[in-house]
């Protein structure tokens, strides 16, 4: 009868399946790494206590008072005045281009208002797009307005009720039901491009090599750039259609119009398209299995949905994060999708997105054709 | 470099870091012969026929395929040969005549040319019968055959085939060698690695490979001839016994006998030029002990590369 467990078969698998991780190197620094790295990325990333939101401001009073309240905007944690505007076209504009979220408009006889005893007037403009963050602001713009109300009314010792003299209207943006799904569905659109395409190029790639078949393809006169083409197309074409029904998705079953050009956005989405299977050409360069092609995959998209701004407002990042974001395609690629879907933006408002997005996308495809090459002979 | 060889190496050197895979390899292959290519595994049998492919490049020397040089000319030697590796390289998922198809593409045949080498090589090899079936439920004699026909639809004028018969049985096995052959008289040449020696006794002329370097090279008459393997003075006897073991513990301390190995119930023994076969049959044990009469043999194959990597191995 065998025993039902057998200490030295036991410890015979044992040894050889240390040999087995040992001998694959890559499988084990991901496998290690891996859990580690996303702690830290979800520790940093999430940041529910929204502060520090890009703000732009217009003061249209330039009196004492006026001064006085951006000065208490500027003392709060939670906005941060970095653009000035001359006009209340710009700081639409400022919102539209996604360089910033919200925008202090102070009316043109503050000072005075507030001096006669009437409420002087600051109007907030908030984009909706991100309902997380659009919501505190809200809460935070009226809550400075209630103190500046209290600090400037100098006659109300005493009363029970402080008067209103700063009466701040916040008013949304583009999405005024802060419905979240207008801000989530459009990300998902772009980590679910980044996901398929990258996965489906390297797991094609990696399996043939794991088969023995690319060796083969190798001494037929196709050569590496054929091989790489060939793999190219066929996945950006799938990537392409699976753009199309996301984006049908999320017009007719998630009900988010696309406010800017389809036409657009369609161009764009082709190049984010370039940019992900740049980075699915190099995990089939670099990987030697499809295990290592789908940890490697794994390990790419974790980061690209933490630090892209896909859920967490990339504002609200330590600078660290915000710069590794800089690096991902994703991010540009997901500024010009809520810039074009939610807030109609068109592409003279989105051309530094743009630009860093062609040129990322370029770079990536450059590199890694160069050592999907090497990686061949 | 030669009109008349197929293919010629000069100095072929492959190092990877302070490694020497391939060590100052020269050889030339006649157009329209087999040369079997033989060595222990690791030996650089593999590196080779790649480096001969165009796909790994050379540290040193130079190689040609069909006149054109392997390191400056990879594209018109990739259009030049055929490469069949040791595993079934082809896809599964696709049928026998998607795959051929596929290769037809892949080394841009037109379409009417396609068709025709299709159906040449698919009745040379036997594999139109199965043409719409998917590769992966090909038993492994089939699918061999299935990627011979691929890597002949483009006439390729030499043909490397990197242990083509490995894991098939041997009617399958009888039957490419078969195939090899008409594909030899048809003016391809071959260039074949195997461990099987019955397989390179088939072969025009052999190059055995060991550590790197080409040990031996000739056809299997001039190989048996060489000094290690027929000592001067000495005489190969075969002897027939129950208990080769036994006889075999027997030979080694015996003065006079220079080398002793077992093949299956058959001792081969060299000895010393006077030593008559009856005084060898006694000193392992006479009949009593069902020792046969010992024969007088050449050197099989196996025989000579047992003696030349025996005296390369304690170098």
């Amino acid at each position: 009868m065998r025993r039902a467990f057998d200490l030295r078969g036991f410890l015979a698998v044992l040894y050889k399946e240390v040999k087995h991780v040992t001998r694959d190197p890559v499988t084990l620094a991901l496998a290690l790494a891996l859990p580690v790295v996303q702690l830290l990325l979800f520790g940093y990333a999430i940041n529910t206590k929204v502060q520090h939101i890009g703000s732009a401001y217009l003061d249209e009073d330039r009196g004492a008072l006026s001064v006085r309240a951006l000065d208490a905007l500027r003392a709060s944690d939670q906005f941060d005045l970095v653009y000035r505007a001359t006009s209340r076209a710009q700081l639409r504009a400022l919102i539209v281009a996604g360089r910033v979220r919200v925008a202090f408009d102070i009316a043109p006889n503050f000072t005075a208002d507030v001096r006669s005893g009437r409420p002087g007037e600051i109007q907030v403009l908030i984009d909706g797009s991100d309902s997380s963050v659009a919501q505190q602001a809200f809460a935070a713009s009226t809550a400075i307005g209630s103190a500046l109300s209290a600090a400037l009314g100098p006659g109300t010792r005493g009363a029970s009720v402080a008067p209103t003299l700063v009466d701040v209207r916040p008013r949304m943006l583009f999405n005024p039901s802060l419905r979240s799904a207008n801000f989530l569905v459009p990300g998902l659109i772009g980590v679910i491009m980044q996901v398929i395409t990258i996965f489906l190029m390297s797991l094609s790639i990696v399996g043939e090599r794991e088969r023995g078949t690319l060796e083969q393809l190798l001494v037929t006169p196709i050569g590496p750039l054929g091989l790489m083409l060939g793999k190219i197309v066929p996945y950006a074409c799938i990537g392409f259609v699976d753009f199309l029904f996301v984006l049908g998705a999320m017009r007719w079953i998630f009900g988010v119009p696309i406010a800017g050009s389809l036409p657009l956005l369609l161009v764009l989405g082709a190049g984010f398209l370039m940019a992900a299977l740049g980075l699915g050409l190099w995990v089939s360069a670099v990987a030697r299995t499809q295990v290592q092609a789908m940890l490697m995959t794994f390990a790419l998209t974790m980061p690209s949905i933490l630090l892209s701004g896909f859920f967490f407002e990339r504002d609200l990042m330590p600078p660290v994060m915000q710069w590794v974001g800089y690096l991902i395609p994703l991010t540009y690629f997901l500024e010009i999708l809520r810039g074009i879907v939610l807030r109609g933006a068109g592409i003279s408002a989105l051309w530094p997105s743009v630009t860093a997005m062609m040129a990322l996308g370029t770079g990536l495809v450059i590199f890694a054709s160069i050592r999907f090459a090497r990686s061949t002979s | 470099m030669s009109g008349a060889a197929a293919i010629v190496t000069e100095g072929l050197t492959k190092r990877y870091g302070a490694h020497t895979v391939v060590r100052d390899l020269s050889f030339a292959v006649e157009r329209g012969s087999i040369f079997g290519f033989l060595g222990p595994n690791g030996s650089g049998k593999s590196t080779t026929i790649k480096m001969l492919c165009g796909l790994v490049r050379p540290s040193g020397g130079a190689g040609s395929v069909n006149g054109f040089d392997v390191e400056r000319e990879g594209e018109r030697v990739r259009r030049a040969i055929g490469y069949m590796s040791q595993s079934f390289s082809l896809y599964g998922d696709l049928t026998v005549d998607e795959n051929l198809e596929f290769y037809g593409r892949a080394y841009a045949l037109d379409p009417a040319r396609r068709e025709r080498r299709k159906g040449e090589v698919g009745a040379l090899t036997g594999i139109a019968g199965f043409s719409r079936q998917p590769a992966a439920t090909l038993s492994g004699g089939w699918k061999q055959r299935l990627a011979l026909a691929c890597a002949l639809l483009h006439e390729p004028r030499v043909l490397f085939l990197d242990e083509p018969t490995a894991g098939i049985d041997p009617v399958a096995r009888r039957d490419l060698w078969d195939l090899l052959y008409r594909l030899a008289e048809g003016g391809v040449t071959l260039f074949v690695t195997t461990h099987y020696m019955d397989e390179a006794e088939r072969c025009s002329r052999v190059g055995y490979i060991y550590d790197g370097e080409l040990i031996a090279l000739g056809s299997l008459d001039e190989l048996r001839r060489l000094p290690g393997v027929e000592p001067s003075g000495t005489v190969r006897y075969r002897v027939e016994t129950e208990e080769v073991m036994a006889a075999f513990a027997a030979a080694r301390p015996l003065p006079y006998v220079r080398d002793a190995t077992i093949f299956g119930r058959e001792l081969h023994v060299i000895v010393a030029g006077e030593v008559t076969p009856e005084r060898l049959r006694a000193d392992l044990g006479g009949e009593a002990a069902g020792i046969g009469e010992p024969v007088p043999s050449d050197a099989s194959l196996e025989d000579v590369f047992v003696a030349l990597t025996r005296g390369r191995a304690p170098k």
